[in-house]
């Protein structure tokens, strides 16, 4: 129970840093151009999460976001993919949903969760068209690498099949948002996985597109709560954290999407205890 | 004595080899499933024979069920059915979690929707046993758990209004494909894999076309025929699946999931190519069975005892599957996994018949030692 409460305080407060945000892009989404004069926002982040805001999400814009936004107050996100889309607090896709509602007054956010766990990336590409086809969202939020860096998929299928199925979504006015692999320890040791991690991170530069940068958020949260290793129960509670904060960086990035360089070009978020401070933007 | 081995069971036999390959991800030996050349895959054929296995434990003439004692054994079958899903669920999650703690990778506690179970475990426990929360390649039986418990209804539609059954079974599909109606899932927010509610029909085909009467009687008539038929829709699609001609499913006309393939719904792309290559296939037993006659008895070995190879099948996917992350998947490990996995099922498969055997021989030897 104390767990919900906390949730609930945590997606509020994200809410509300969000709000500030949100509602002054829509102000001057509706006015002038967004890039020209970009409102006054405090923190982004609820406490918890606070990272640097460019070392862990890679933004890009999503017009097709601010259009729905614009023209009809209504969101449609598809989220698909692989494994991780639950946490004890729920789906972090419900904990977005809730964020970027409580953000805008009158702000409709309608997330579909197709996430089939254990799938590869080649059978999710195939299944996001269907599902685009179906639910015809503005947005797709695809989880994606995971399960291609545990099953060793060769580098270059993989790249192959997310490049041609982002193109794919941008010629059917779709936006796509890429939220990486898990970080993990041990894993972080493996080749494979950091070739894939950067594979992703590569690919969303190349195609212009937003990349939630999930391993280096939960790497950062980890650092800052200077917590031990170990597998249990630590481990736990870093998911829980990174599942919550995971919600609140894909909230952002939408957020920053949707509005473009004027948010984009704010002062970021508060520092992590430790951390150097982040680079500048490009 | 175990039953010779007939068509059923070897097709299910073989089926249950093919679900254990294709459910490692990535493994080289998909590419020898029929999965890799089709539309359709080993779920579709498990489905269908279970239908068509249902209407031969209705027997014909003088072996002919009562109604109720159909209605309790297939709802019998059901509660064994869903007493396996949570067994091997629960063997999956200790799967997964032995797993982790040798790896020491929490990664693979979030496999295959676990997630919920060790982060969310108050909600996941309810989920899992209201069938509501599925492990990802365990959601078959749940589905076949679904489609016993409709088959309480369907063998009573059949014996009460049996030119009823598949009229009504089709106008549910039909308005399923209308109105997108899934189940939902639980606590994690989303919907069943296999929708029980369009995959019904495939079940009531099996039912309805191995009843000697009926529709059933008219494709016996007519096989030969029917086979012309569907040889270019087989060969249609396989060139479709080769050389990825998939058109592109936004620009299909509403309703749209009468135009695309899905499976989760079992559009009728996904079924009528099905039906097809059950058509044509259908003609390939007898000639198998004389050719390699141990293969068949093989495949019917597993095929008799489909429930326990399904599970341990399972088991061994999700096994294979953790062992290939961990090994990296070559063909050398792909090909120790596959035969050790056929084995092992093979194993399963025999000893149920072994130990009714003894049950049997034992009986047998009472009457003189008493």
């Amino acid at each position: 129970m104390a767990r919900k409460h906390q949730a609930k305080i945590t997606v509020a407060a994200a809410g509300v840093c969000l709000s500030v945000l949100l509602a002054g892009a829509v102000a001057l989404g509706q006015e002038r151009p967004a890039a020209e004069a970009p409102p006054a926002m405090p923190a982004p982040f609820s406490r918890d999460c606070r990272v640097p805001n460019n070392a862990v999400i890679a933004e890009s814009p999503l017009p097709n976001v601010a259009a729905a936004l614009q023209k009809r107050k209504v969101i449609r996100i598809l989220a698909i993919g692989a494994a991780a889309m639950t946490g004890r607090r729920g789906a972090y896709i419900e904990h977005i949903e809730r964020i970027l509602e409580q953000a805008v007054k009158g702000l409709d956010v309608i997330v579909v969760n197709r996430g089939i766990s254990g799938e590869l990336a080649a059978d999710a590409a195939r299944r996001i068209k269907i599902e685009v086809a179906l639910t015809e969202p503005d947005l797709v939020l695809w989880q994606v690498g995971t399960n291609d860096a545990l099953t060793y998929v060769p580098i270059d299928e993989l790249r192959d099949t997310i490049v041609e199925t982002i193109r794919w979504l941008k010629d059917h006015k779709v936006d796509v948002v890429l939220v990486g692999l898990q970080f993990v320890h041990r894993r972080a040791q493996d080749d494979n996985y950091r070739t894939v991690r950067e594979l992703i991170r590569s690919i969303g530069q190349q195609e212009n597109v937003v990349v939630v940068r999930r391993s280096e958020a939960m790497r950062l949260i980890t650092q800052a709560a200077g917590s031990g290793g170990g597998l249990f129960p630590e481990e736990f509670a870093r998911t829980e954290a990174g599942y919550a904060c995971l919600a609140e960086y894909v909230a952002r990035a939408i957020a920053l999407g949707a509005f473009g360089r004027g948010l984009r070009d704010q002062p970021g978020p508060s520092r992590v205890p430790g951390q150097p401070a982040p680079a500048p933007q490009q | 004595m175990a039953r010779e081995p007939n068509a059923v069971d070897f097709w299910r036999g073989y089926a249950l080899i093919a679900i254990f390959i294709n459910h490692i991800p990535g493994i080289y030996y998909t590419k020898f499933t029929h999965a890799y050349f089709s539309v359709s895959d080993s779920a579709d054929l498990f489905v269908f024979l279970a239908g068509w296995s249902v209407r031969l434990l209705a027997g014909t003439g003088p072996r002919r069920q009562s109604t109720g004692y159909l209605v309790l054994r297939v709802g019998g079958r059901a509660l064994t059915l869903y007493a396996a899903q949570i067994m091997i669920t629960m063997i999956a999650i200790a799967l997964l979690a032995g797993a982790a703690i040798l790896r020491d990778n929490p990664l693979l506690l979030e496999w295959h929707n676990a997630s919920a179970v060790f982060h969310d475990p108050v909600h996941a426990h309810i989920g899992l046993v209201l069938l509501t929360h599925h492990l990802g390649y365990f959601d078959i039986l749940p589905l076949y758990v679904a489609l016993m418990l409709m088959a309480t209804v369907i063998v009573v539609i059949d014996r009460t209004i049996p030119s009823w059954l598949l009229p009504l079974s089709f106008a549910l599909y039909l308005t399923v494909l209308v109105t997108q109606f899934n189940l939902p899932s639980w606590p994690v927010e989303g919907q069943w894999f296999f929708n029980p509610l369009a995959w019904q029909l495939i079940f009531v085909l099996g039912f309805v076309l191995a009843k000697p009467e009926g529709i059933g009687d008219f494709v016996r008539r007519n096989i030969v025929v029917i086979r012309w038929i569907s040889l270019p829709i087989v060969v249609f699609f396989l060139l479709v699946v080769w050389f990825d001609w998939w058109h592109d499913p936004t620009k299909a006309p509403q309703p749209r999931l009468f135009f695309i393939l899905s499976k989760t719904y079992l559009t009728p792309i996904r079924l009528i190519q099905f039906l097809a290559l059950v058509a044509l296939f259908s003609v390939a037993f007898p000639y198998i069975k004389r050719a390699v006659p141990p293969v068949v008895s093989f495949c019917s070995l597993l095929g008799r005892n489909s429930l326990y190879v399904f599970c341990m099948g399972s088991l061994l996917s999700l096994t294979g599957q953790i062992i290939r992350s961990i090994y990296r998947g070559d063909l050398v490990v792909d090909t120790i996994l596959v035969v050790a996995g056929i084995a092992i099922m093979a194993f399963t498969a025999w000893l149920p018949e072994w130990r009714e055997s003894i049950r049997q021989k034992s009986r047998s030897q009472q009457p003189a030692s008493a």
